[in-house]
């Protein structure tokens, strides 16, 4: 009873993206986290087999839809893979403006994680104001698309709509607050002592192991790899508009939280550059209904990291094969192999640490090796863990 | 002390009962296949912007507290069972919500093989919200009318058509 | 490094298990190999850090309608750096689908295979789990989706769209 005390611990399953909802079986030995692993699923749609039998058009719709929260990515790495496919090039007004919403779709994701990462570590009151400030992106997406989540900004060949002076001013204002705001949760997230001590040291991952696992995104720029595709691999106006780089060396959870902040900057920057040199012309050009026959790679840095498009044309309406691979997917494999050797209180802080976007509210079950179970929600687990460092 | 069904006492007792269940009704939510991006406007709308939780309702863990379900996305194969486990666990009364168009028709993943189709053909749904995402002015509104439903008694099927706009 | 001189790098690590070459853009190379090589080209790419390992991409190429050909299922482990994309693509039939697993040279590709396995009905001797990891937990053993010939579940049928519905 007292020395072979061992639980599976299973967490889930629920979260909402294509491939990123999982259910772990976490085993502890005691209190530390000795085994790891993930069963997703339950929100797999078989979109990759439905891709097969829908135009390239119904596509684009299909595939917006594959996460609420980084749509716009979504949609942007098919219609740049499609065009390069058919070999045109989205003109340079629609480029710019392509990543002009990618960048706002980022700051929304952005502060959206914040907050909940601060939900998971008892911090409520920064998930308030995060969430609040959010709204002021959240207004910007809507006046520019006329949609709060899905913007649908996308065609095979350009964009739907313009970006007016009306526009301009109202992103501008709504800038300036948000790089105010901004600046205070960096002075939060790297002074508020009982913060810290969720965050520092917690969950770290080298860089070395970031690079091997395949890391990529925020959560490998905070282990010091220096990994963006918008710098790599620069797709769309992202050659006219550099990105500068933003990295930490620490690895640990308070650096995600660091980069992840300072990102926010390097987003208003971009955005203010956009603005002011918006390239003028034609806003979409044509593009044949049958697309050639073909292979190409798509790739382009979500708020997430990287997102990976292969997509295959057999020259007719409909693609051959999409093969889409997800950012989450890349640091899932990672967070499991950093989870062994943690506290299972720091569970939901460094799953949330990679941002799958946890809005779990599932059950998971406690398992005692001999007979006794006993049922726990993820919010159970979420306030064990705010209650284990209250003790401290 | 036995209570039946039509004494002063009992329709008291309901009268409370119905009171507070309107005043402060329990939601759960879950994901049956959706993207998200209902999720995070459910979230917005509980958010201080919309501040869903001045009509009393409030999220909750565990389905064992909730009296409301909130459900987003075309219902998938492996989610199925987890869906209708939860429902089964709500204490009645229960009503559920569907949000989202492919919560009421598949939506753009209709067709696709690990759909098993709406939330309607896995449990019984008292309030549909369309949009995709609704807003959470429309949630909002879906959420009054069932409410105010629930004081005449059990909820009829609404559709939330109107209040989409701002 | 720039995108040629790394894409010159990888040939020249490549060369002693290269089947066929191929650069069919600018930043991609396709090196095919056979699949009891493959393990050893990974293991020559990650002993030099070239690259990480991004994706792992199924495709089916379903037999000829007169059974002239046998089908086969090809895997494409896509590795990046800098704006370089490298394919190394390998192909085995389908009445003897092994890969052998990757998973001891990179830990993380554990997910990939896993839905290789399911999606494609490949066999990868050495993976660490072979649990379901997408597929539902009532889905029936030795149906693949995403081969070609799979067209839905027992009555129900994927729902073929019409290409004239925008």
């Amino acid at each position: 009873m007292e020395t072979q005390r061992k639980f599976i611990v299973p967490i889930g399953p629920q979260h909402p993206a294509l491939k990123e909802p999982g259910h772990f079986q976490f085993t502890v030995d005691g209190e530390i986290v000795t085994d790891a692993s993930v069963r997703l699923g339950y929100v797999h749609r078989g979109i990759e087999k439905g891709a097969e039998n829908r135009n390239w058009t119904q596509n684009l719709y299909l595939f917006e839809r594959i996460c609420g929260i980084c749509s716009h990515v979504h949609a942007t790495a098919l219609a740049i893979g499609v065009e390069r496919l058919a070999g045109v090039q989205a003109p340079p007004r629609a480029q710019a403006i392509r990543i002009l919403m990618a960048e706002l779709e980022r700051i929304h994701s952005h502060l959206l994680w914040l907050g909940v990462a601060a939900h998971e570590g008892g911090f409520d009151t920064l998930f308030m104001y995060s969430w609040r400030d959010r709204e002021i992106v959240m207004d910007l997406l809507e006046s520019l698309s006329g949609n709060r989540v899905n913007y649908s900004v996308n065609l095979i060949g350009g964009v739907k709509f313009d970006v007016e002076d009306k526009h301009r001013d109202a992103i501008l204002r709504g800038l300036d607050t948000l790089e105010e705001r901004t600046r205070h949760y960096l002075n939060v997230v790297t002074t508020d002592r009982t913060f810290l001590a969720r965050t520092r040291g917690v969950g770290t991952m080298s860089r070395n192991q970031a690079e091997l696992f395949g890391t990529v995104g925020p959560t490998a720029r905070a282990s010091g790899v220096a990994r963006d595709v918008r710098v790599d691999a620069p797709y769309e106006a992202y050659t006219l508009f550099p990105v500068n780089l933003v990295t930490d060396e620490g690895g640990d959870l308070m650096a995600r939280f660091v980069v992840r902040t300072k990102e926010l900057f390097e987003s208003y920057r971009l955005i203010r550059e956009i603005l002011d040199h918006l390239p003028s012309g034609e806003l979409t050009v044509r593009v044949p209904r049958k697309i050639p026959a073909g292979e190409t790679v798509s790739r382009v840095e979500a708020p997430r990291g990287e997102l990976f498009y292969f997509i295959k044309s057999n020259g007719g309406e409909k693609p051959e094969r999409i093969k889409v691979r997800t950012p989450s997917l890349c640091n899932w494999a990672s967070v499991m192999q950093v989870a062994v050797g943690h506290k299972l209180a720091d569970m939901p802080m460094i799953l949330s640490g990679i941002d799958p976007c946890f809005s779990c509210n599932d059950r998971m079950v406690l398992i005692n090796r001999g007979s006794s179970s006993q049922v726990w929600s993820w919010d159970e687990l979420r306030r064990y863990g705010i209650e284990y460092y209250k003790k401290l | 002390m036995e209570f039946s069904p039509d004494t002063p006492w009992q329709k008291v007792l309901d009268a409370v009962r119905r009171w507070a269940r309107i005043n402060s009704p329990w939601a759960i939510h879950y994901n049956s296949g959706s993207c998200n991006g209902c999720d995070i406007e459910i979230l917005a709308t509980l958010t201080p912007r919309y501040d869903l939780e001045r009509f009393g309702v409030k999220l909750q863990g565990s389905p064992r507290h909730a009296d409301i379900l909130i459900c987003t996305g075309p219902v998938t194969r492996q989610s199925r069972e987890r869906l209708l486990r939860i429902y089964e666990q709500m204490p009645d009364p229960k009503f559920v919500v569907a949000v989202g168009s492919c919560g009421l028709s598949g939506g753009a993943f209709r067709g696709c093989y690990n759909i098993v189709g709406d939330i309607s053909e896995v449990v019984p749904v008292d309030v549909f919200i369309p949009g995709c995402p609704p807003r959470p002015e429309a949630i909002i509104f879906g959420m009054v009318k069932l409410l105010e439903s629930l004081k005449k008694g059990k909820a009829e099927v609404a559709t939330v058509s109107e209040g989409a706009h701002a | 490094m720039d995108s040629e001189e790394l894409i010159q790098t990888a040939m020249e690590l490549l060369v002693p298990w290269a089947l066929k070459v191929n650069r069919p853009e600018g930043n991609r190379l396709d090196v095919f190999v056979e699949p009891h090589h493959l393990k050893e080209a990974v293991k020559a790419l990650v002993e030099t850090q070239w690259g990480y390992f991004s994706a792992l991409t199924g495709l089916d190429q379903p037999p000829a309608e007169d059974g002239a050909t046998e089908g086969h299922i090809e895997a494409l482990y896509h590795f990046c750096r800098g704006p370089v994309v490298l394919s190394i693509r390998t192909s085995v039939p389908y009445s003897n689908p092994v890969i052998e697993s990757i998973c001891d040279v990179i830990p993380s590709a554990t997910l990939y295979e896993r839905e290789l396995m399911e999606m494609f009905g490949v066999v990868m001797p050495g993976t660490p789990s072979t649990d379901r990891l997408l597929l539902a937990d009532d889905w029936p053993e030795g149906v693949y989706p995403l081969r070609k010939s799979f067209t839905g579940l027992g009555e129900q049928k994927l729902e073929e769209t019409d290409g004239n519905a925008a």
